[in-house]
C-alpha cells in the first residue's frame, strides 16, 4: 500500500510536470516543470525497483540537463516573458478546425475510458510495490554486462562523448588572428 | 535487497511483537504501515539534527572566527552564547519575507526550497553507524552525487529570479564551480570504490578498520593525495571560503542571496551549513574509516551502535572545524583562478590518482602500505610472530 501510495505520488509528479511544461508560458518555469517531472521519473523508476535507472536519471537530468537548459535560457534571453515572439506566443490562434476538434473530443473520450475503467482498477488491484524500499543488486549485474557483453556499445558511447568534447572544444576556442 | 534503518530494527524482538499486535489490533497487515512509520520518525529525527548541527554550525562559525581573531563572539544568548542561533532563528522567522517586484515570484519561493530538499535528500544514505543509515542503497555514493545537484540548480534558480546583477553573477558563479568541482570530487571518490569494490556506503566503510592504519586515506600514496583533491573540491562544491565567490561580500554584496531576506535567507543558510556537514561526513566515510570503532568496542547491540555514531560524528566534527578554520585563514581566490585550479591542478591529477590506485591493486593484489611495510618489517627483524 505504501509502495502503491509512493508510486502514484512520483507518476502525478511526472504528469503534472509534463503538464506544466506545455502549459506555462514562462520558459525558465517549463524548465522547472521539466525539473518535477524529471524526478517524478525517478520516483517511477525507484518504487519499480530501479534504483540505479534512478540514481543516473537524477546525475544526467537533474545535475547535467536542466542546468544546461537553464543555462542556455539565460544565455540567450529567451525567458523574458513580457514580450512575445514575431510568432505571438501571448495570443495563440486557435489550431485546427472543427474535425480535429471533433476528433480529438473522441480521442479524448477513449483515452480516459481506457485509463479509469481498466488500468485504474488493475492499479488498485496489483501487488504492492516494494514496500519496504528494499533494492536487489542491480550495480553488479549492470558493470559486469557492461565490460563484457555490451562492451562494444560502451566503448562506441564513449568515443561519441569525446567527439562532442572535442568539438565544444573546437568551437569554444578564441580565434588566432 | 539493501539495509535500512527499518530492517535493522526489524531484527529485534519487540519490533517483530509491536508489528503482531497492530496486526491483531487493526485487522489487515500492519507491516507497511510499520515501515512507514519507521521511516518517517528516523527522517524527522535525522532532519532535526541535522538542522540543530547547521545552527550550532553558525554558532561554532562565529565562535571560531572569534577565536582566530582574538574577540569574545556571541557570548550574550544563554551560556556561552550558545543559543545563539535560536534567537537567530526567532529573528528569521519575525522578519518580512520581501519579494522584489521584477523578481520572478515562482522561481524566488522555489529555489531555497530546492536548495534544502537537495541537501536533506543526501542524507538518506549518510552512514551515521552500520544500523542508523537511513537507507543504505548500493548506489549510495551515485544517489548522493545525483540528489545533491539539486543544490546548485536551486542556487543558480535564486540568482536568476532575484532579477538583480549581483544575485545573477553569484549564480552563474556558483553553476559553473559547483559543475566543474564535481569532477574531480567524483574521480577522487571513485578510487576508493575501487578499493571497496562497492557502491554502497556500508561496504566502503566496512573494507576500513577502526584504526589509521586501516584507513583508505593511507592505504597507498594515490589515496593519500586523493583525500586532498577530495577535500578541497568539496570545499568549493559547497562554496566555501576560500572558494566562496558566489557570495563575495567584497565584489557582489552578498552574492545569489542579496535579495533574500526571512526564512528563505535561511533556508539557504541552513542548506550550506547541512552541506558542509554532509561532505565532511562523506569525507570521513569515504578515508578516514567512518563509523569504525577500533576493537570494534560495544559489540553489535545499541551500545556499539551509539559509540559509532560517536566516532563518526567526532571524525565529521573535527573536519567542520576544519572547514571553518580554512574559511578565516584564506583568502578568497579569484575567478579565473578558482576554474584554472579545478581543470588544470585538481582534475589531472585526481584522473593520475585514479588509474595509480588501479595500478596499486593490480601490483600488490589490494595490500595497504601498511601491511606491506609491515610484513617486510616482520620479515627483516626475522619476527614470526
Amino acid at each position: 500500500m505504501f509502495g502503491n501510495i509512493l508510486f502514484l505520488v512520483s507518476a502525478l509528479f511526472s504528469v503534472l510536470g509534463a503538464v506544466g511544461v506545455v502549459v506555462t508560458k514562462n520558459i525558465m518555469h517549463a524548465c522547472v516543470y521539466l525539473l518535477m517531472s524529471l524526478i517524478g521519473v525517478a520516483g517511477l523508476y525507484l518504487t519499480l525497483g530501479a534504483d540505479f535507472v534512478a540514481a543516473t536519471q537524477l546525475v544526467v537530468y537533474v545535475g547535467g540537463v536542466v542546468i544546461l537548459m537553464v543555462f542556455a535560457v539565460m544565455l540567450t534571453g529567451g525567458a523574458d516573458s513580457q514580450k512575445s515572439n514575431r510568432f505571438g506566443i501571448e495570443k495563440t490562434p486557435m489550431m485546427g478546425s472543427v474535425g480535429t476538434y471533433v476528433a480529438g473530443g473522441i480521442s479524448a473520450i477513449l483515452a480516459s475510458y481506457i485509463v479509469i475503467y481498466r488500468l485504474l482498477p488493475k492499479i488498485f488491484e496489483a501487488e504492492p510495490v516494494n514496500s519496504t524500499m528494499a533494492f536487489d543488486k542491480t550495480v553488479e549485474k549492470i558493470g559486469m554486462l557492461l565490460v563484457s557483453d555490451h562492451v562494444l556499445a560502451f566503448e562506441i558511447s564513449s568515443v561519441l562523448l569525446l567527439g562532442a568534447l572535442v568539438g565544444a572544444a573546437v568551437i569554444a576556442r578564441p580565434k588566432r588572428n | 535487497m539493501n539495509e535500512t534503518i527499518v530492517t535493522y530494527f526489524a531484527k529485534f524482538e519487540w519490533y517483530k511483537s509491536l508489528v503482531k499486535a497492530l496486526t491483531e489490533t487493526f485487522g489487515f497487515n500492519a507491516e507497511p504501515l510499520m515501515v512507514f512509520l519507521f521511516f518517517f520518525l528516523a527522517s524527522f529525527i535525522v532532519v532535526n539534527v541535522m538542522a540543530l548541527v547547521g545552527g550550532l554550525g553558525t554558532y561554532a562559525e562565529r565562535k571560531i572566527s572569534a577565536d582566530l581573531q582574538m574577540r569574545m563572539g556571541p557570548n550574550r544568548v544563554g551560556p556561552y552564547g550558545l543559543i545563539q542561533f535560536l534567537a537567530d532563528g526567532v529573528k528569521f522567522i519575525m522578519k518580512e519575507g520581501i519579494i522584489p517586484k521584477s523578481a520572478d515570484t515562482f522561481l524566488f519561493t522555489l529555489a531555497p526550497i530546492l536548495c534544502l530538499v537537495g541537501v536533506l535528500g543526501s542524507l538518506t544514505v549518510v552512514p551515521y553507524s552500520s544500523g542508523f543509515i537511513l537507507s543504505d542503497l548500493d548506489i549510495g555514493l551515485f544517489f548522493l552525487i545525483g540528489i545533491s545537484s539539486l543544490v546548485g540548480l536551486g542556487i543558480f534558480l535564486g540568482g536568476y529570479a532575484s532579477n538583480s546583477k549581483w544575485a545573477m553573477l553569484g549564480g552563474m558563479r556558483a553553476a559553473a564551480q559547483i559543475i566543474s568541482y564535481e569532477i574531480p570530487v567524483v574521480i577522487s571518490a571513485l578510487s576508493c570504490v575501487l578499493l571497496a569494490g562497492g557502491l554502497s556506503f556500508t561496504t566502503l566503510i566496512e573494507a576500513q578498520t577502526g584504526f589509521p592504519q586501516g584507513w583508505f586515506i593511507f592505504h597507498n600514496p594515490f589515496t593519500f593525495i586523493g583525500f586532498f583533491v577530495f577535500f578541497v573540491g568539496g570545499l568549493a562544491e559547497t562554496n566555501r571560503a576560500p572558494f566562496d565567490l558566489p557570495e563575495a561580500e567584497s565584489e557582489l554584496v552578498s552574492g545569489y542571496h542579496t535579495e533574500y531576506s526571512g526564512m528563505r535567507f535561511a533556508f539557504f543558510a541552513l542548506a550550506e551549513y547541512i552541506e558542509v556537514f554532509v561532505v565532511a561526513g562523506v569525507a570521513v566515510a569515504l578515508f578516514l574509516g567512518g563509523y569504525n570503532v577500533p576493537f570494534g568496542l560495544g559489540g553489535d547491540g545499541i551500545l556499539g551502535q551509539f559509540l559509532q555514531l560517536g566516532a563518526f560524528f567526532s571524525k565529521t566534527l573535527v573536519l567542520y572545524y576544519v572547514v571553518i578554520w580554512f574559511r578565516w585563514t584564506l583568502p578568497r581566490l579569484r575567478v579565473d583562478h578558482l576554474m584554472t585550479l579545478c581543470w588544470k591542478y585538481l582534475t589531472p591529477i585526481a584522473i593520475f590518482n585514479l588509474i595509480g590506485t588501479g595500478f596499486w591493486l593490480y601490483g600488490f593484489e589490494g595490500k595497504s602500505l601498511f601491511e606491506l611495510l609491515f610484513k617486510s618489517g616482520a620479515a627483516a627483524t626475522g619476527g614470526g610472530h
